[in-house]
């Protein structure tokens, strides 16, 4: 319980990061926060039947179950390509407008900046 | 009896290397297209660096002259062992833990570690965006064919009947590609800061 409820808090501080700060870097580490709580909750629901890790070598059995580690392994990449394109994407309104501040950017771009 | 059942059918050890490479082969597929998309996206985005690196860097080599920078006087010597580390977890994915994503990663941060020991100017083959680019399609290419292959012998088995060659064979290929594909995304995030 004590392991869901942590969980629960790292994903509601990289939700603080995405929705309160202004810093579209920071919005970018939030949302990198985020995947990492949800693959931390399957990865901990997936060890709820057994305790091994799930590599058949002699004498070994009650493996966790396997299923959500290899789905959490799809995740894993596409949270990587999501940070990739998504940190590409501010540097390229960084280098139009000159500040990380997302509100500001907004204001310079309509400006016709 | 699932744990049998996953050894006798795909011979990977591994559970997980057997879902994602046995069973569930064409979803990680799938997978290694949109990692494809996410990656010519980047490109074409940062171009060839960031559009400020370039008076940075200018103004970073005057202050610090390469040869006494520790960063790259370590990480040019450290970039070998990591790549070693990488082909292994890649190839010994169907044994231990570790598989082609992992094992694309480390390589991944083994050619960033080259790329940031290249003293000032010198670039290698390794950290050459455009043989970056090359082997990365390349390797997508065989994986194409490899998957298309695998449709049309629906039973799994690599040449000599044994299953487990295919899943090695699908790791250092996987491997090859997400390593070539975001490493070629973390050099052209470092730009020319370092060249």
């Amino acid at each position: 319980m004590t392991a869901r409820i942590l969980m629960a808090g790292i994903f509601l501080v990289g939700m603080w990061g995405v929705v309160a700060d202004k810093n579209m870097m920071r919005k970018v580490f939030g949302l990198t926060i985020i995947t990492s709580a949800v693959v931390l909750l399957f990865v901990v629901e997936g060890g709820s039947v057994g305790t091994a890790a799930p590599i058949m070598e002699a004498g070994v059995y009650n493996i966790v179950d396997p299923v959500p580690q290899a789905l959490m392994l799809t995740a894993i990449v596409i949270g990587v390509c999501v940070t990739a394109l998504a940190l590409a994407l501010v540097c390229r309104i960084y280098a139009a407008t000159g500040t990380l501040d997302i509100e500001e950017a907004a204001k310079r771009m309509g400006d016709g900046h | 009896m699932a744990k049998a059942r996953a050894y006798l059918e795909t011979g990977a050890i591994n559970v997980v290397s057997a879902i994602y490479l046995g069973y569930r082969a064409f979803d990680t597929l799938g997978e290694t297209i949109v990692l494809l998309i996410a990656v010519s996206g980047t490109l074409t985005m940062i171009g060839d660096g960031y559009l400020g690196s370039k008076r940075f860097a200018t103004e970073f080599r005057r202050l610090h002259s390469p040869a006494e920078d520790p960063l790259e006087l370590i990480a040019g010597k450290l970039g070998l062992i990591v790549l070693v580390f990488g082909a292994y977890v890649m190839a010994f994915g169907h044994l231990s833990p570790g598989g082609g994503f992992q094992g694309g990663v480390v390589v991944a941060s083994g050619l960033l570690f080259l790329a940031l020991g290249e003293k000032g100017f010198k670039t290698s083959r390794l950290t050459d965006p455009t043989s970056l680019q090359k082997l990365e399609a390349a390797a997508f290419l065989i994986l194409l064919l490899a998957m298309a292959a695998g449709m049309m012998r629906p039973k799994a088995g690599g040449p000599s009947g044994n299953p487990a060659e295919y899943i090695v064979f699908l790791n250092v290929i996987l491997g090859l590609k997400v390593g070539a594909g975001i490493g070629l995304m973390c050099v052209a995030m470092i730009g020319d800061l370092y060249r």
